[in-house]
């Protein structure tokens, strides 16, 4: 194998792969990234065999060949480059890489050791809007736990219909449920559960892709291609928690606040909220919601926030980092709060959200 | 969480070889520790020549000395047993503080990092086997895994004098091999539950329906499906949780303004309040203490939902006192103090503690 590619070019793919690779090298080849290069083109392929990535890299092929290189030491050769002309070629069981008066030569491993992977058959495929995508993966993956061993919440739900997608993931404290309305060429409904490492780097692939997403779940694993990039991921099989239930209907105190205004009074009154818990109280009374905190080590700490609000006074306690994380991911102006009483569940929701609709429910606090 | 090192110590037929190693006579014989027969008394602890025998302890000594009619039966001395405990948890102890104590002869030990800046388990576990063998003449069974559930199960692996290791990479294969009824808490009824569904090993909980398995286990389904994944983060917990706290002042003169008394007793409850949010608990119950001028003294208790909130705790408490004579009688001693604790997750930032959505399971 001899080629040359360009550094903007090839980093831009390795930087991709940094998140695909396995990181806890029980299985050396899952470090690598296989370079597959034909007379026209340059294929990349890396996988931890939950998920894998495979992409394309522009370059002059001078010599087909196959290799696998540690993707983490190119990454860093690459990038610590000057923007110029990358000669890669093979050399036995090594892999030369230079530029410039650069010279590099890293040990590979055998490409016969790198896993096959499962092929899409292009047989059911959905086409998924780019902006929608974006927003349910955004709006959603920080609700995912990622290490819980409920296996299914290590992952967020995905129904797909003709008419609609629909997010939703839940570390069993919130849940966050985003649901687009958009063709997607399917004639039935179907739902899978994503790992949470497929959505961030599913996110990942959106930020440096502009358009739809062909999407195909095939018996075990998923596919979405992204351009000239497919994303490989496993299914989680197993069955999600019945979530509809957990959205409560029933909430008749709402409240609305300016979002900057609630986000910043959160944000400084949680900053001596009790550190383990986080706890920040929401007292509200008629025309005013008080946002307190106190924590026994440091002191206290409240601050007023004027709304709209005639019902019942009542003092809710949530878990900050929690109502910060919805703040975080909406871009509205106005956000909601419904609340039924002090024990149940509230529903957060962006007021006038353009294109998507989105529910986050958070289980209040013991105070 | 990083890897974490766990030890679990377990002597071996503990009562019956501090028995043999301080009565020459009893060596190589089968030897039972327990209650007189004739009285109904069990078999606290039997010797391995015993164990053969099939006499095990939690048996009849009857039933005892009908399957192995040489045995001889010892009266327990807890004296002994504790003194040679004592000299064991110290040699513990002098490793790590993180040491809990499960009875006299059982402990887990959190060596992750510990006095003698050794990185390996195994080396700790073989010089602690020695020591004990050198300080009390009496031999142990370690358990050298990544968690408390491992450490156990590895401790039993072999015994008596046994060393077994279960390092991270050999988790998956050790879990392979594991029958369902391994773990304690399985019992003869539930593994016969389990089996009928098709779960025989360890790992097959991992495919195993949900449903069927909360109807074999009931509400351990969720901890045995970790267990099964070869997941258990309980730490090592060195002392057991306080069971309640409190505070009380005795007054140099008797107190006679119910207004002063109840701020008295709030203060005392802002006190347990920040008490609960340092030990991250919460309380369910409150009692106000009052010793009148004569000497008497009643208690008052309120419980409600668990709360660490020093406004909701010292609300609770001042109205306790409407229920005592102190708006009437001279009171010289005020006390409020917190029990049946509710604990929160102390390993992890995101408290576990936190409620969860009302799902159905």
């Amino acid at each position: 194998m001899e080629l040359v590619v360009r550094k903007a070019e090839i980093l831009r793919e390795l930087q991709l792969f940094q998140g695909i690779v396995e990181r806890k090298n029980t299985i050396p080849i899952l470090a690598n990234v296989l370079f597959d290069a034909t007379t026209t083109e340059l294929r990349l392929l890396a996988t931890d065999l939950e998920v894998a990535l495979s992409s394309r890299c522009e370059g002059i092929v001078t010599k087909p060949g196959t290799l696998t290189v540690p993707a983490k030491k190119l990454y860093e050769i690459v990038r610590a480059l000057p923007d110029t002309d990358i000669r890669i070629v093979e050399e036995k069981g090594a892999v030369r890489v230079s530029a410039d008066r650069f010279d590099s030569r890293i040990q590979t491993l055998p490409k016969d050791d790198f896993p096959t992977l499962p092929a899409p058959s292009h047989k059911q495929v959905a086409t998924l809007p780019h902006a929608g995508l974006r927003q349910m993966v955004a709006k959603t993956q920080f609700a995912i736990t990622g290490e819980d061993t409920r296996y299914f919440l290590n992952g967020a739900k995905f129904i797909l219909k003709p008419g609609s997608l629909t997010l939703v993931a839940t570390d069993g404290h919130r849940l966050a449920h985003v649901e687009v309305n958009c063709q997607t060429g399917l004639k039935a409904e179907s739902g899978v559960i994503l790992p949470k490492k497929t959505l961030i780097e599913l996110g990942k692939l959106l930020s440096e892709f502009d358009g739809d997403v062909s999407f195909e779940a095939g018996e075990n694993h998923l596919f979405f291609q992204l351009g000239g990039r497919t994303l490989v991921s496993r299914m989680i099989d197993g069955q999600f928690p019945a979530y509809e239930r957990v959205i409560p209907k029933g909430n008749d105190k709402i409240l609305e606040f300016d979002r900057d205004r609630l986000t910043n009074a959160v944000k400084r009154v949680a900053l001596l909220s009790n550190e383990r818990s986080r706890a920040v109280k929401f007292e509200v009374t008629t025309g005013s919601v008080d946002v307190t905190s106190s924590s026994s080590e440091f002191g206290d700490a409240r601050e007023q926030i004027v709304v709209d609000y005639t019902g019942t006074p009542l003092t809710i306690s949530f878990n900050a980092q929690y109502v910060l994380d919805f703040l975080n991911v909406v871009e509205t102006d106005v956000v909601s709060l419904a609340l039924k009483d002090e024990v149940s569940q509230a529903v957060m929701r962006p007021v006038a959200a353009d294109g998507y609709n989105y529910t986050y429910v958070i289980m209040p606090m013991r105070i | 969480m990083p890897t974490r090192r766990i030890l679990h110590l377990d002597m071996d037929a503990f009562y019956a070889s501090v028995e043999q190693r301080d009565d020459p006579a009893l060596r190589g014989k089968p030897v039972a520790v327990g209650g007189d027969a004739a009285r109904r008394g069990v078999v606290a602890a039997a010797s391995y020549e015993a164990r053969t025998f099939g006499v095990h302890s939690a048996m009849s000594m009857a039933r005892a000395l009908r399957l192995c009619p040489s045995l001889v039966v010892v009266r327990p001395d807890f004296a002994r047993y504790k003194a040679a405990s004592d000299t064991i948890f110290a040699l513990y102890r002098a490793v790590t503080p993180l040491v809990e104590p499960l009875s006299l002869d059982e402990a887990y030990l959190d060596v992750t990092e510990n006095a003698w800046a050794e990185p390996l388990g195994v080396t700790i576990a073989k010089r602690l086997k020695i020591q004990i063998r050198e300080a009390t003449g009496l031999s142990a069974s370690a358990g050298v895994a990544p968690n408390k559930f491992l450490a156990k199960i590895a401790s039993g692996w072999k015994k008596p004098d046994g060393l077994t290791v279960i390092a991270p990479e050999r988790v998956e294969a050790f879990l392979q091999g594991l029958p369902v009824d391994a773990l304690w808490g399985v019992g003869p009824v539930t593994a016969g539950k389990l089996k009928a569904a098709g779960i025989t090993r360890l790992v097959d909980v991992r495919a195993a329906d949900p449903e069927v398995l909360r109807g074999a286990v009931g509400s351990s389904a969720e901890w045995l499906h970790r267990l099964a994944h070869g997941l258990d983060d309980r730490p090592v917990v060195p002392h057991h949780a306080p069971k309640s706290s409190g505070s009380e002042s005795t007054y140099p003169t008797d107190l006679t303004d119910l207004a002063e008394m109840t701020r008295e007793v709030e203060v005392m409850a802002h006190d347990a309040a920040a008490w609960l949010e340092k030990k991250a608990l919460f309380a369910r119950t409150v009692t106000l203490k009052v010793r009148y001028g004569d000497f008497t003294t009643v208690t008052r208790s309120h419980s409600d939902r668990a709360t660490r909130d020093a406004g909701s705790l010292a609300a609770r408490a001042a109205s306790l006192l409407a229920r005592t004579d102190a708006a009437t009688r001279p009171v010289r001693l005020l006390g409020v103090s917190v029990h049946n604790l509710e604990e929160t997750d102390v390993e992890t930032s995101r408290p576990d503690a936190h409620p969860r959505l009302p799902w159905d399971d």
